[in-house]
């Protein structure tokens, strides 16, 4: 189809030309993409979140984590100013949040819904003719090829099975190139193919430098796309920061994991080793360089691998929420 | 950001005029009406034929035959008669009429059928008289007793006439003004539910606020309302001009009605759109919101239920009163111009109270919109609408 490889050129081009400008205005100045301060709501007696500050740096995977009741849809609600804060303010490029900015957010909330009794084209044109886009039967085509349902176009929304109308659903929060995602559990409900299809669009739109907040439960997507996480729960934040930080900041002693054949023997700088024989674990003392362990123990063993041992995402949420 | 309010307007009108109910309220005017109108003339006819031929089976012997109606010796015989078409029905007089005065019809029925009992009484009561001594003017008298013609005066004690008519026409209006007003309400009410069902609005709220969402709903669902309301004044207009109502309807103020009905429409939709607004925003089903509507629904058509008290007191304090009040203004008001000449200091303050409570009512309808429209699984208390209000 030779038409739909123009329009994918030119929308590449396009694209290409956007990124640069987002980089133009928002890159340039240093200034954070989104920036959430001291952030508070309350229904009734119950506080949903709690003095809540944090900010978001261009072009990164922003995860946000926490487990169900936590506050995370309340405060992406607030920061599309679906609802309004208590207290608190939300900034984005530097300036308090208003309706213009709705144009440059794409948002695919967790409770997902269409129009089902219209064709996909339809019920896209209007979300599209909503978000302003100027040539919406070009975004529409490029995004139903992309999400690999171009031949459904004119179809009924009803006739679509579950996975393809989530699809759909995210085709609408791209179609009018925004500068920030807000994808609230996108892989929830796909297949492990769409899954992959979904996982390849963020990672294209991040090289495009757009900014993605992404609410997830699935902890490994987050630990394995998410440049820097925020972890909130009963509205508070628990953990904030790069995935080495919180890994670093989660455990009081790195642990490093051998495989080795030989004696093991005490070793400066471990306060404790659990030995299986061929395989043991080292708890490092705070502040000891692990080159200078691994240089000590291939004095007295074979070594055949070793790594720092840290702890998953998963474990982390899991520690966090139960403590919590 | 009226740009997107408009596109909210134009996806909620082309949606609402293509669904089937909505073609199904314009169409079926026209189905109902044009037919009557064109058959009307034949239906007439019929009429007029139908009794040309009646039997009858006298067994008291005083009955005699004239250009209607046909003897026949034996009920056997007028049946047959009757099954082969030869008359339209028949009747049997039994030998104890003069005491009982009962006679017995047959006949086969059929749409466009109606049992002659007048051209019955005329007969028997020719035939009773028929021998006697009685004055000829007399036995007119006696077959029809009175012509009644009824009059009415008006305040100044001029005779106003067409009364039978009159009854009809604010009958009509008040329906039609008040079926467009609440199908439309319930187009909107429909929409804000189903959008949050079917999961939706969520998504329309990251594109706009609140507010736009519910101006661009009323806007359009209000053009869908307005357009069938045109229609169906152009299919009134058209059915009064081709018939003999033409002159009847001169005599009322039907240009004042027809300016009026304008406002008034646009105005009680908007109040009662804004109200069910308010009920369907935090129902998380149409029963539930149905339920929460019922209130606006009975103020709506009270004065329908009152029609018998305004049409007979147009004036009354009952309907000044409901002139005034916002739910039940637009109804009352087309109905008493029709029956008497409202000041116009009354329909100015009328119409004055009603954009003010639309005012009103909108600014509630876009703060509970806001604040309850992502709610759900919980049912409507009006105990919970405060709360709506302060957030």
């Amino acid at each position: 189809m030779p038409g739909n490889t123009n329009n994918k050129r030119m929308f590449t081009i396009w694209q290409t030309a956007a990124a640069v400008i987002a980089g133009a205005q928002v890159g340039q100045t240093d200034e954070p993409v989104l920036e959430v301060l001291h952030l508070t709501k309350s229904f009734g007696t119950k506080t949903i979140l709690d003095d809540l500050s944090f900010h978001i740096e261009s072009g990164e995977i922003f995860g946000l984590l926490g487990p169900n009741g936590a506050g995370k849809t309340t405060m992406i609600r607030i920061i599309l100013d679906i609802i309004k804060s208590d207290h608190g303010s939300v900034k984005m490029f530097g300036k308090v949040f208003d309706e213009a900015f709705k144009e440059r957010i794409g948002y695919l909330p967790e409770e997902r819904g269409l129009y089902q009794k219209i064709t996909v084209f339809e019920c896209l044109k209007y979300f599209a003719n909503l978000k302003n886009v100027k040539k919406p039967d070009d975004r529409i085509d490029f995004w139903l090829e992309k999400v690999d349902l171009i031949d459904y176009r004119k179809r009924r929304v009803s006739d679509l099975s579950k996975g393809m109308q989530q699809k759909i659903q995210l085709a609408s929060a791209f179609i009018h190139d925004p500068d920030i995602l807000i994808l609230d559990e996108p892989f929830s409900g796909l297949d492990p193919v769409n899954t992959k299809i979904v996982k390849d669009i963020m990672l294209d739109l991040k090289r495009d430098g757009k900014t993605i907040i992404l609410s997830t439960h699935q902890m490994d997507q987050a630990e394995r796309m998410c440049d820097r996480i925020l972890m909130i729960n009963h509205g508070e934040k628990v953990l904030y920061g790069t995935l080495d930080q919180i890994k670093a900041g989660y455990r009081e002693s790195p642990v490093m994991v051998v495989e080795y054949e030989g004696d093991l023997k005490p070793i400066d700088g471990v306060t404790g080793i659990e030995d299986y024989g061929r395989y043991a674990e080292l708890d490092l003392e705070r502040g000891t360089d692990p080159q200078d362990v691994l240089r000590n123990l291939m004095e007295s063993v074979k070594l055949r691998r070793f790594e720092m041992k840290s702890p998953s995402l998963n474990e982390i949420f899991i520690e966090v929420a139960n403590v919590a | 950001m009226l740009r997107k309010t408009l596109v909210v307007a134009k996806h909620e009108f082309l949606a609402t005029v293509k669904t089937k109910g909505f073609i199904l309220t314009l169409i079926l005017p026209l189905v109902i009406l044009l037919p009557v109108m064109f058959t009307s003339g034949y239906v007439m006819q019929i009429a007029t034929d139908s009794p040309r031929n009646i039997g009858f089976v006298d067994e008291t012997g005083i009955l005699q035959p004239d250009g209607i109606f046909t003897r026949f010796e034996d009920i056997g015989d007028a049946e047959n008669a009757l099954l082969n078409s030869e008359i339209k029905s028949f009747i049997t007089i039994p030998p104890d009429y003069l005491e009982t005065g009962r006679v017995v019809l047959y006949s086969t029925g059929g749409f466009f059928s109606s049992a002659p009992t007048g051209l019955v009484e005329t007969f028997l009561i020719d035939n009773l008289l028929r021998d006697s001594d009685v004055d000829e003017t007399l036995v007119d008298r006696i077959r029809c007793p009175a012509e009644v013609e009824q009059i009415t005066l008006d305040e100044n004690g001029e005779v106003e006439e067409k009364q039978e008519v009159r009854f009809l026409i604010p009958y009509a209006v008040a329906i039609l003004m008040m079926l467009s007003i609440m199908t439309t309400s319930g187009y909107l009410m429909q929409g804000i539910v189903a959008e949050k069902e079917n999961k939706t609005v969520e998504i329309l709220l990251s594109s706009l606020s609140p507010e736009e969402l519910l101006t661009g709903k009323l806007i359009g669902f209000g053009s869908a309302g307005l357009l069938q309301i045109c229609v169906w004044i152009c299919l009134g207009i058209l059915v009064v001009s081709s018939t003999s109502l033409a002159a009847i309807f001169q005599e009322i103020q039907v240009s004042l009605i027809m300016i009026l009905a304008i406002p008034y429409f646009i105005l009680g939709y908007l109040l009662f759109a804004g109200s069910m607004a308010c009920v369907a925003a935090p129902a998380s089903t149409m029963k539930d919101a149905q339920q929460g509507a019922m209130i606006f629904t009975m103020l709506g058509i009270l004065p329908i239920m009152l029609l018998g008290v305004i049409i007979a007191a147009p004036d009354s304090v009952i309907a000044r009163v409901l002139t005034y009040i916002p739910y039940t203004a637009p109804a009352t008001t087309l109905m008493r111009i029709t029956l008497t000449g409202i000041p116009v200091y009354e329909i100015a303050a009328s119409l004055l109270i009603l954009a003010i409570s639309v005012i009103v009512v909108i600014r509630l309808s876009a703060r509970i919109f806001r604040n309850a429209i992502l709610m759900s699984g919980k049912k409507i208390r009006l105990r919970d609408i405060p709360g709506y209000l302060k957030r």
